[in-house]
This record gives structure tokens, sequence and C-alpha cells, in this order.
């Protein structure tokens, strides 16, 4: 028997989700309307183009709805756990097409889909003020830096990939890839944490 | 004070929590973490920052396409996944000739299109090593690739160059074996770029696979002409 949605709106990600592992589509209904579209992002983010992006998208929310049973919430959020699903569908696609070198470009201007303020839900608003703190965070480090986590995060290459691609040392690569990452870990709120 | 050790350590720290690592430089990290609690709490206290990257891409609304397409194909497998009960003979679907199409003449075209199997290994990963092994590939008289990949008990039927389907449609496979057909529970939808695949988890002893086109929420016997039939070699 199938949840009904209003309530399945009530519930948590983490509550969901034994709805989900019992293959309840209302509760998943809910669960892709809350992350769809950062999911969808994150995918043209990494590939780049619109088809790819909402190919993985597709793929990455079947694999979660078969796979929803075996969730952990001992090893972080559900969120995140679909996040990294969407990255590797990405960057596997992306390594899949030969020759497509992926997007490097970081782009601070925020386009967010504009609302009257009244539509915005607290979960939306967090969202928002989460990604500007992590833009900011991303903004402050220098262009050295945040390349090295660029490359790495979005383009899924390894340290010693980034080292050949940009001409320089691995130990440099791995010292501006340390120094980056503690930065951008030192400006976020502990609410993140 | 931080040791040189220990620095070097949190540059490997760093590189493998955004999953920069070559493999066997990861397997050492993680050997190392299972023995350096100042290593562990490093990484948990790294893990937000690589956690918080996603959220901070420029936001894209999703078409509104995609929803449709992964809800159809979720409530779909719901709904395929509340049909356990066997389903009468291929067979005696053929016979019954109760979809206003000529078994003879399925038959025949089944038998046309099966192309060689050539059960080769892929990559360098299949066959002894226990990775998946293609069984058969052919090539429908409609256009449609279809690769049958093994792996353990199971396989993967996967399809290219599929068209589009009408937003009331959904794919549904079909093993038979021992004269009998089942549905394969999970019901699928092509991508944007006209493939689909699905999982049959125990491929043993089945004979034939084959894909119809169904209502949405699949269907308890076929209802459709097949658009994919594959012998599967055993």
């Amino acid at each position: 028997m199938a949840i009904r949605r209003e309530k399945a709106e009530r519930l948590a990600d983490e509550e969901l989700m034994p709805l989900i592992g019992k293959k309840d589509p209302e509760a998943f209904e809910v669960f892709y309307d809350r992350h769809g579209g950062v999911a969808y992002s994150l995918a043209y983010r990494i590939v780049g183009e619109k088809g790819a992006a909402e190919d993985v998208t597709q793929e990455a929310f079947i694999s979660l709805w078969r796979s929803g049973a075996r969730f952990d919430s001992t090893r972080g959020s559900v969120r995140s756990w679909m996040l990294s699903i969407v990255r590797n569908r990405a960057i596997d696609q992306l390594r899949s097409k030969a020759g497509k070198a992926p997007k490097l470009a970081f782009d601070d201007e925020a386009i967010l889909e504009q609302r009257p303020a009244p539509e915005q839900t607290e979960e939306e608003a967090l969202e928002r003020e989460t990604a500007s703190e992590v833009r900011g965070a991303m903004g402050m480090l220098p262009d050295d830096q945040s390349k090295v986590i660029e490359l790495a995060y979005f383009g899924g290459f390894s340290h010693s990939e980034i080292a050949e691609v940009l001409g320089v040392p691995l130990g440099t690569v791995k010292g501006r890839m340390r120094l980056g990452l503690e930065k951008i870990r030192g400006e976020l709120a502990e609410g993140l944490a | 004070m931080i040791d040189d050790t220990t620095n070097t350590w949190y540059e490997q720290l760093a590189a493998y929590a955004l999953g920069a690592l070559e493999p066997g430089e990861a397997a050492e990290v993680e050997a190392h973490l299972a023995e350096c609690e100042r290593c562990q709490a490093h990484v948990r206290w790294l893990e937000p920052a690589v956690r918080a990257l996603p959220e901070g891409v420029e936001r894209r609304k999703p078409p509104r396409a995609v929803r449709e397409r992964v809800m159809t194909e979720v409530r779909a497998d719901a709904k395929g996944a509340e049909q356990s009960e066997r389903r009468p003979g291929w067979l005696g679907w053929l016979r019954s000739g109760s979809y206003g199409w000529k078994p003879a003449i399925a038959l025949a075209a089944v038998a046309l299109l099966a192309v060689a199997f050539v059960g080769y290994e892929v990559g360098s990963n299949g066959g002894e090593s226990g990775g998946p092994v293609v069984v058969g590939t052919q090539e429908e008289a409609s256009g449609v690739k279809v690769e049958m990949l093994s792996e353990g008990d199971g396989g993967t039927l996967k399809l290219e160059d599929l068209r589009p389907l009408p937003d009331d449609r959904v794919l549904e496979a079909w093993v038979e074996r021992d004269g009998e057909v089942e549905a394969v529970p999970a019901l699928f939808v092509p991508d944007h770029e006209g493939r689909a695949s699905t999982v049959i988890e125990d491929m043993d002893g089945v004979e034939v696979v084959m894909v119809t086109h169904e209502p949405k929420g699949g269907s308890k016997t076929p209802t459709s002409d097949p658009i994919v039939a594959m012998d599967v070699p055993q």
C-alpha cells in the first residue's frame, strides 16, 4: 500500500528510504521532487550538455530506486549518497565519450530559478544558503587551488592526471588540493558538518 | 605541531577525499586509516567540504520529461514487483493468437532475426575473472541492437537504437524456461539516446529472452508483438 503524497512530504529523506526500499512510488516521487534539481545540475556541470545530463539523472534515480533498501544512514545523508551516485555516473559517461573534455569553468554567478518568496520552502531556502556559502568558499580560493579541486571532483581526474594536464609536479597538485579543501572546510558553517 | 610524515598523509587524504587517487594509492590510504586515528579524524573533518561541492553548482531546472520518464519507470517497476505469479507458457501465448498476429509468422520472424552468438569476453575482465560475458548480440529487423550479457547467475539485456515510447507505454522483458514464460519484474523505458537495459536476476535455464511494448504498469502476459526475441545459448 503506497503512502499518500501529503504524508510522504512531511517525512525526512531518511524516513522515506525504508518506504522506497519497499517500492513505494509516492515516497520516491517526493524524494525526486526534493533532489531532482540538484542532481540534474550536478550532472550538467560534469557532462556539460543537456541530453547527457538528463540520461545521467534518470539512470541515477532509477539506480537509487532499485537499491534504496541498501541505504546505510550511518554513512551519510541520503542526499549525499544520491549525489555521489550522480557524480559517479556522470564521470563514467564523461570517460566513455572519448575526446570530450570536461567543462572546467566554475560559474560563480548563481542563476537559481526565481520564484516569489512565499513559494520557497524552508528546505529550498537552506539549499540556496548552502549553495551560496559553497560558492563563496570556492570563490575565495586562489585559481590554482580551485582548479585542481574542480578537475578532481567535476572532471574525475586523478591527481597524477591533473599534474600532467596542468604541467606541474605531482607534489604541487597534492599541496594545492590539500590547501584548497582545508580552506573550503574552514569556511563552511558548522551546520554543514 | 604536525610532522612531515603527517603532512604527507594529509596531502594524500585530501586527494583521497576528492576521489583523486589511483586505486593502488587509495588502498594504501585505507590501510593507513585503519591504524591511524588522527588521520581518520582528519578525513572525517574534510568530508563535509567534499560533500558540499555539488551544492555549489549553478542550479538548472531539470526538464519535466526527465521526471516523467523516471516516474513512469518507477511506477511500472512497483507494479511489476507485485506480480510474482508465474506467467503461462510463452508457446501457449504464441499459440493463443489472442493479440491479433499469427504465431507461426512470429516464430519464423524470431528465427530469422536471431544472429550468431559469439560468447566473447568483455574487455580483459570477462570470463574467468567473473566479469560480464557477452552471450549473444543481434540486430532486429527494426534496427534495434541487442546485447545479452551474463554475469554470475544473472544477466543484463542491453538495447540500443530504440524509438521513443508513447507516454503510456513501457518496455517489458520476458524470459522463457522449461516452456513457461515469466515477466522480468523491472519494467524499463529508453533513455534520451534510445538506449535501455534491464537486469535478469536469474538466468538459469532461460532459453529465450523477449521484449514487448506494454501499457504503463506492465502486463501479466505479453500484449503486443515482441520487438526483441533472442535465443540464449545453453
